[in-house]
């Protein structure tokens, strides 16, 4: 892994996507790389782009991305985009890139694809050590397209600086605006699509709603912004927001950025210790073991619990 | 782990990607990470993806009869580039007096129409296990 990360600082292209697929391939390792790149080059921004599946994410990233070259030329830049792996195969097919293909030949640009691989929340476990490995690179911004999400997949805002929630005309009424859910997690939010029907009153009833939405980052109430990504209007204001907003939020960068990383820590500490449990249940008869000391009250369920714990603590009992 | 990221492209100016479409699907089903780059792709935009995207293989197809000239394009960037190491099959309408000057310039497999799922499947996954095993000496 060192000789890559040469590679990658030296600029290599190939080593950096060689290196993202390592750390997929091994989630664990990324909190550990994660802790020995802090003095390497960091991506100065990171935009999460996220909301329903269809409302046209992939489309207003590939204009961000021309956006962004147009204006800041010698900036370069990275999408992520993820899509579900099938539950059933482990298959998939990652399908975003197809409205990114006008950007295949920028050398300043660098597009990959991830499945999520089971991992519920919209994103990947990898996800963290990829942007790193992007600003190793040499990347400025990182455009992070989560999967089609429903109303809980909010870790694209943990791993964001700035979260923007895509939405489109036609998929649902004003109830849905005030479930709990993705739309706290905007800082802003792109209308999408609108130049069609029902936008005006999407637009009105999003801002209803916000105004009685406690802002989620220190006072900055999120914007609502209408564009389109097939007609490209609207982009450039919206580069304009997200840059305007991370400059505001740059002295809170650090804590947001040291914030996610614990909990990156955390997650991978859960992980790992449910792994430890799991490893000692899966053994033959265990649970049917366990189940007859529940059945004759020789155990309560706490007592198990503290016993499988130190079983998995001491570590003799794992592999 | 996944089991193995494939791009499948369809390169120059026919555009129908049915096939490609069925192919994408079927290695989804078989647990292959698929990537899908689209209709009308030339051969630079697609060895810039493979090498982004990271896979081992690429499959091309092409129904318009400009295989030998395309697929060709497609082996020497990824030389160009330093990539020879992923590997490409191709498939379409493609006559059966090509397919060994394609299999010569370096193509793993051509399937032509016809060709059942399982052959495809059974190639993609032999062509995957070779180069592992390779990889691994």
């Amino acid at each position: 892994m060192r000789e890559l990360v040469e590679e990658v600082r030296a600029g290599s292209v190939r080593a950096a996507s060689r290196l993202i697929t390592l750390l997929e391939d091994n989630p664990s390792s990324v909190p550990e790389l994660l802790l020995h790149s802090r003095d390497w080059p960091q991506v100065d921004l990171i935009v999460g782009i996220t909301g329903a599946p269809g409302v046209g994410k992939s489309s207003l990233v590939d204009r961000l991305v021309a956006e962004w070259r147009a204006f800041r030329p010698d900036w370069r830049l990275a999408v992520v985009a993820v899509d579900p792996s099938s539950v059933f195969t482990g298959g998939a097919v990652l399908g975003d890139r197809i409205r990114m293909m006008a950007h295949a030949n920028d050398p300043q640009v660098f597009i990959r694809s991830l499945a999520n691989r089971g991992h519920l929340g919209g994103l990947t476990l990898g996800i963290r050590g990829a942007i790193r490995v992007l600003g190793l690179l040499g990347c400025r911004v990182v455009l992070l397209e989560t999967v089609g999400v429903g109303q809980s997949e909010v870790e694209v805002s943990t791993v964001s600086d700035i979260t923007v929630v895509v939405l489109a005309p036609g998929h649902g009424d004003s109830i849905q605006m005030i479930k709990a859910g993705i739309l706290e997690t905007g800082d802003i939010f792109a209308i999408n699509k609108a130049d069609r029907e029902g936008s005006e009153r999407l637009t009105a009833e999003l801002q209803a709603t916000l105004k009685f939405t406690t802002p989620r980052v220190h006072g900055l109430p999120p914007q609502v912004l209408k564009v389109s990504a097939a007609r490209s209007t609207g982009v450039a204001a919206l580069r304009v927001a997200i840059e305007e907003r991370a400059a505001k939020l740059s002295a809170l960068r650090a804590e947001t950025r040291s914030g996610a990383e614990q909990q990156e820590l955390r997650e991978f500490l859960l992980e790992s210790s449910r792994r430890r449990v799991e490893s000692i249940l899966e053994r033959p008869g265990v649970l049917e073991d366990l189940l007859k000391r529940l059945a004759k009250s020789d155990a309560d369920l706490a007592a198990i619990t503290s016993e499988l714990l130190t079983r998995a603590g001491t570590g003799t009992d794992t592999d | 782990m996944g089991r193995g990221r494939i791009l499948i492209a369809k390169p120059g100016l026919d555009g129908h990607d049915r096939g490609a479409k069925y192919v994408a699907h079927l290695l989804r089903d078989a647990g292959y990470e698929v990537i899908y780059t689209g209709i009308r792709r030339s051969p630079e935009q697609i060895v810039n993806s493979a090498i982004q995207e990271d896979v081992r293989l690429i499959g091309l197809s092409l129904l318009s009869g400009a295989h030998n000239v395309l697929f060709r394009r497609v082996i020497d960037l990824l030389r160009e580039k330093g990539a020879e190491d992923i590997m490409v099959f191709g498939g379409g309408t493609i006559p059966p007096k090509d397919v060994p000057g394609l299999e010569a310039m370096g193509i793993k497999a051509v399937f032509t129409p016809g060709t059942p799922a399982e052959a495809i499947l059974s190639t993609v996954s032999k062509l995957l296990g070779e180069n592992r095993s390779a990889g691994a000496s």
